[in-house]
């Protein structure tokens, strides 16, 4: 991890300088979320991107230089061959319900998350102790543990999530609402907030946290409204599904990312020539091209393409403007590549989202996607193997990298305490009375 | 053809021909009304096309100002200049804009021509924008057409530009609104009228666009469903841009003809109905009376002299009846006349005959009585001489009496004919053998016989000893007739169902009257003769059903043909 770490000291230069002056924290108040987006289960995996989910909890977490530091597991130890982990949990822990958080009561719950990834894994708990076992090596678990997906939740009958988070459920509506209530026993101390009110599907931008699309982030700095953005973590590629490699070559030649982050992301994004970024491989850099429309004509000549088809979701109304983009540079070398709408194109314009902070499972994750089925086994601590998968990935030629993307979210004056960090965290911030 | 079907045929063509004239006329004047105002009514659709053109371009243009004057424009075109100006900032501006004025195209170009921000098609940003160029006084253009390339395709588009001042250069807005078939809804589009805005015309067949692209200029073509305008709408360097087709439906057109033609055929339906009720009850009126009065004269040609037409009008056929009736009248009372007249004469030739048969033999008669008285007060001596000679001649005499008695009396007994199947050239060869003694007789001129006999002749059903009889009155006529000698000739032939039988001689011939007297009894031209002799042939062939004609001229001899049923 040490060789990301210098990635994550940038990232404080995102904070706005208002929220480094901040007054004195206080407690009270109702924060109102606006959220363009909807969500309706209240898996932390199916939370809006950038914003931390406040109910449950992991048993690890990445801190803002992206490394794994204890949260509910307080030490942990490994055998050698990493099949056999033991974790001690954090005390004085009690989930919403009251019911303390013990190595028996968690096991259950975290059992049912890593059987997902760990088909074999058995878990013996007792006391506050939990054992993980597993025939194959777990290199990854801690990762693992630090993602939203292995958050320890369980449901009941009146609450359909319960967790360990500094907020609970109060008011739940699938789609539409969801109301969180401070959690006064809340190991790490009671949050500042009273309540949160996320609204979902608005179409209002005048909430005290609302999210940003990239073309108004300009206009609402004008505003002198805050930003929170996220560090890139959204890699937008063209995925080729049944193009020859050549015309898929032809088109990454044709590809001019510049307007992309210029104007589409408004300079808030990343060109993408890797398919990590590079404050997650720190080799990014070296994938980068430069556009050539003159060599990406000759190729479209010889190839003779026919019409191309780009999909995009209809509702990503950024997938449209990229594909449209794309199009035009695609034009102008010949290549006619027409954008469509939620149709099984030649080409599909596909968002994917940085999870972990491990490289090795981040390129598991893409070699998936791209349907490479065979990936050798990779080491995080060998930058030049990763390297060179990444590479190998690129060079199927089924993939286009063109922009990393951050989440922004947008705040009102009166909000403050937002932190540097993956997810915007509820329990820090606190507003004006 | 019938009086009846002719009647018929006359008042159906004359209906038939009168409604069909005024369907025509009818037709022909509803086509005209329905084209003028077809015409009408698609030249208000237009002027009110191009008014709400007029209204729409004073409206695009209003708001384009709005743009062009507004403070994000008028921001870029103070940062233009700037050193530090990021264009990519205002990418997404146009379609904000754009919103606001309710515009569907809207560019701003910076003065390089290079798109700052297009609504239309926002990714299009950094592109050349080639048509906008700073030597047009794009103020003085006004509102214009113009094809916008979009993402996925391209629109036509109510377009007009305004240039703000950046600096030493200048920023260009354009924009305006779709003409599309939306645009075409805002028109008061009467009903069976369709208005269509073609603007992908490249591909089509149709021969009238085809014409419209060719030469841009408003034309119209008819079918049998619509009329079909196509009215150019044209761009600013006159380059044809849209098709403008106004569909006039002739449906009603069609209604309405096909009304009047079934109106027609009704009518002419009716017509033919009442030809054939007239023509039925008009031959009624006048071929009943003529039909009667026809059968009325059959009836009197076949021998019913008492047959009377009915007068049943006084009208011309009535008149006709009345002059038939009175005509048939007098050729009764002629015939009977006429009857009368051959019965007198008849009687009067006979008495004639009868004196003339009977006179002869009694002059002798009378002499020799006279002789006898005279011998017996004159010559006693020789009475006894005189009275044996004049017994004798008496006897004889007194014979002669009984015989002519005798032939008049088997005229009158002619029997009726007993029928079986006879070989008629057999029965010829027999009587002209008879006769072969008498035609080479000594001390007379040779006849000649010739025979021209059918030889496959079918049987005849007649009576042998009358038809024998029949020939040799016949032969023996021809023999009296050629005195100087000559041909007698005999034929027979086969005709259908019939058979024939001539008997020719080289005689003197006889006079047309001669010939239509030849069969009446007793009518004879011979000195000696009874004029019973043809009268009994033409009997005998009488009673036979068969005919007799006879065919002469003075000089070239008679012929008698007698035909026969078989």
């Amino acid at each position: 991890m040490r060789r990301t770490a210098w990635a994550w000291l940038a990232l404080s230069s995102l904070l706005p300088a208002s929220a480094r002056a901040a007054t004195r924290p206080h407690y009270g108040g109702t924060l109102a979320v606006e959220l363009s987006t909807a969500f309706t289960t209240l898996e932390s995996a199916d939370f809006p991107a950038g914003l931390a989910q406040p109910i449950a909890e992991t048993m690890l977490r990445l801190n803002s230089r992206g490394e794994v530091e204890p949260w509910l597991a307080v030490a942990w130890q490994a055998d050698a061959d990493r099949r056999r982990w033991r974790f001690t949990l954090r005390t004085k822990v009690a989930f919403h319900d009251g019911e303390p958080l013990t190595g028996p009561s968690a096991a259950p719950l975290l059992l049912v998350a890593l059987k997902k990834t760990y088909p074999d894994v058995t878990i013996t708990a007792g006391g506050q102790a939990l054992v993980i076992r597993s025939d194959r090596a777990m290199p990854d678990l801690l990762s693992d543990l630090a993602n939203a997906r292995t958050a320890i939740i369980r449901r009941s009958e009146s609450n359909p999530s319960i967790g360990t988070g500094p907020f609970r459920v109060t008011g739940w509506e699938p789609g539409r609402k969801l109301m969180l209530t401070a959690f006064d026993d809340y190991w790490g101390g009671r949050p500042f907030l009273d309540a949160v009110a996320i609204n979902m599907a608005s179409t209002r931008a005048n909430g005290d946290v609302f999210d940003v699309p990239f073309s108004a982030t300009r206009r609402i700095l004008a505003e002198r409204t805050r930003l929170w953005s996220s560090p890139v973590e959204e890699l937008v590629a063209l995925v080729g599904t049944g193009v020859q490699p050549a015309a898929l070559k032809a088109i990454a030649l044709a590809i001019d990312r510049e307007p992309l982050v210029n104007a589409l992301t408004q300079r808030r994004g990343e060109a993408a020539f890797g398919l990590l970024p590079e404050w997650l491989s720190g080799y990014a850099f070296l994938f980068r091209t430069a556009p050539d429309a003159g060599r990406a004509r000759q190729a479209a000549a010889l190839l003779r393409l026919g019409t191309l088809t780009l999909s995009y979701a209809v509702s990503d109304s950024f997938a449209r403007a990229v594909a449209e983009r794309i199009s035009l540079n695609a034009r102008d070398a010949g290549i006619n590549l027409q954008p469509t709408p939620n149709a099984n194109g030649n080409l599909r314009l596909v968002r994917w989202r940085v999870e972990s902070a491990n490289v090795a499972v981040e390129l598991q994750r893409l070699a998936g996607l791209l349907g490479v089925s065979e990936t050798p086994a990779l080491d995080a601590a060998n930058p030049t193997a990763l390297y060179e998968a990444e590479r190998a990935l690129l060079e199927t030629q089924r993939v286009i990298p063109l922009v990393y993307l951050p989440v922004i979210y947008g705040m009102s004056p009166r909000v403050h305490g937002s932190d540097a960090g993956f997810a915007l965290r509820l329990e820090s911030l606190w507003v004006d009375p | 053809m019938s009086f009846r079907v002719k009647v018929f045929l006359s008042i159906t063509a004359s209906v038939v021909i009168a409604v069909w004239l005024v369907a025509w006329i009818v037709s022909t004047l509803v086509t005209r009304s329905f084209e003028r105002q077809d015409t009408q009514r698609t030249q208000t659709l237009v002027t009110q096309f191009h008014r709400e053109f007029e209204r729409r371009g004073v409206e695009v243009a209003r708001r384009i100002e709005a743009v062009a004057n507004s403070d994000a424009v008028q921001q870029i075109a103070v940062n233009l200049n700037s050193p530090r100006f990021d264009t990519s900032r205002y990418f997404d501006q146009a379609q904000a804009l754009a919103r606001e004025q309710s515009l569907d195209f809207l560019e701003i170009v910076g003065p390089d021509g290079r798109i700052i921000s297009s609504a239309e098609w926002p990714a299009r940003f950094g592109y050349q924008e080639s048509w906008l160029t700073p030597a047009v006084d794009w103020k003085g253009q006004g509102v214009f057409l113009k094809r916008i390339e979009l993402a996925d395709g391209s629109a036509l588009g109510l377009i007009t530009v305004r240039s703000v001042k950046a600096g030493d250069g200048a920023l260009y807005v354009a924009g305006g609104q779709r003409l599309d078939q939306e645009f075409l809804t805002t028109l008061p589009i009467p009903d069976g009228m369709h208005v269509r805005l073609n603007t992908d015309f490249e591909g089509s067949t149709s021969p009238l666009i085809q014409e419209v692209r060719r030469q841009p200029r408003e034309l119209a073509r008819t079918s049998a469903d619509a009329t079909l305008t196509a009215i150019p709408l044209l761009g600013r360097d006159h380059q044809l841009l849209a098709i403008l087709l106004v569909e006039n439906s002739r449906a009603e057109l069609a209604s309405l003809r096909s009304y009047i033609q079934a109106t027609a055929w009704a009518v002419g339906g009716g017509g033919v109905l009442l030809g054939l009720l007239l023509s039925l009850w008009t031959a009624s009126r006048v071929t009943r009376p003529l039909r009667q009065l026809t059968a009325s004269v059959r009836q009197v040609a076949g021998g019913q002299w008492d047959t009377r037409a009915s007068i049943e009008s006084n009208d011309e056929v009535g008149q006709l009846a009345r002059d038939f009736n009175q005509m048939t009248e007098q050729l009764a009372e002629q015939r009977d006349r006429m009857i009368q007249a051959e019965r007198v004469a008849a009687w009067r030739e006979l008495a004639r005959r009868l004196a003339h048969e009977l006179k002869n033999p009694l002059f002798p008669l009378q002499i020799t009585v006279e002789n006898m008285q005279r011998a017996r007060q004159t010559s006693p001596e020789q009475f006894d001489e005189v009275f044996r000679e004049s017994t004798t001649t008496l006897l004889s005499e007194l014979g002669n009496l009984k015989a002519i008695i005798g032939r008049f009396s088997d005229f009158a007994k002619m029997p009726a004919p007993e029928l079986e199947p006879i070989d008629l050239n057999q029965i010829v060869r027999e009587v002209v053998q008879l006769f072969d003694a008498q035609m080479h007789a000594d001390g007379r001129p040779p006849i000649e016989a010739n025979l021209l006999l059918n030889a496959h002749l079918p049987p005849v059903p007649a009576d042998p000893e009358q038809i024998r009889r029949a020939l040799s009155n016949l032969i023996l006529n021809a023999l009296d007739a050629m005195p100087q000698g000559g041909t007698l000739s005999i034929s027979t032939d086969s005709l259908d169902r019939k058979v024939s039988l001539e008997v020719s001689d080289s005689g003197e011939g006889l006079t047309e009257e001669e010939c239509e007297r030849l069969f009446t009894p007793y009518y004879t031209t011979k000195q000696h003769g009874t004029g019973l002799g043809l009268a009994i042939v033409q009997s005998v062939v009488s009673d036979h059903k068969g005919t007799i004609a006879v065919h002469s001229q003075p000089g070239k001899g008679t012929t008698f043909r007698i035909e026969l049923t078989t």
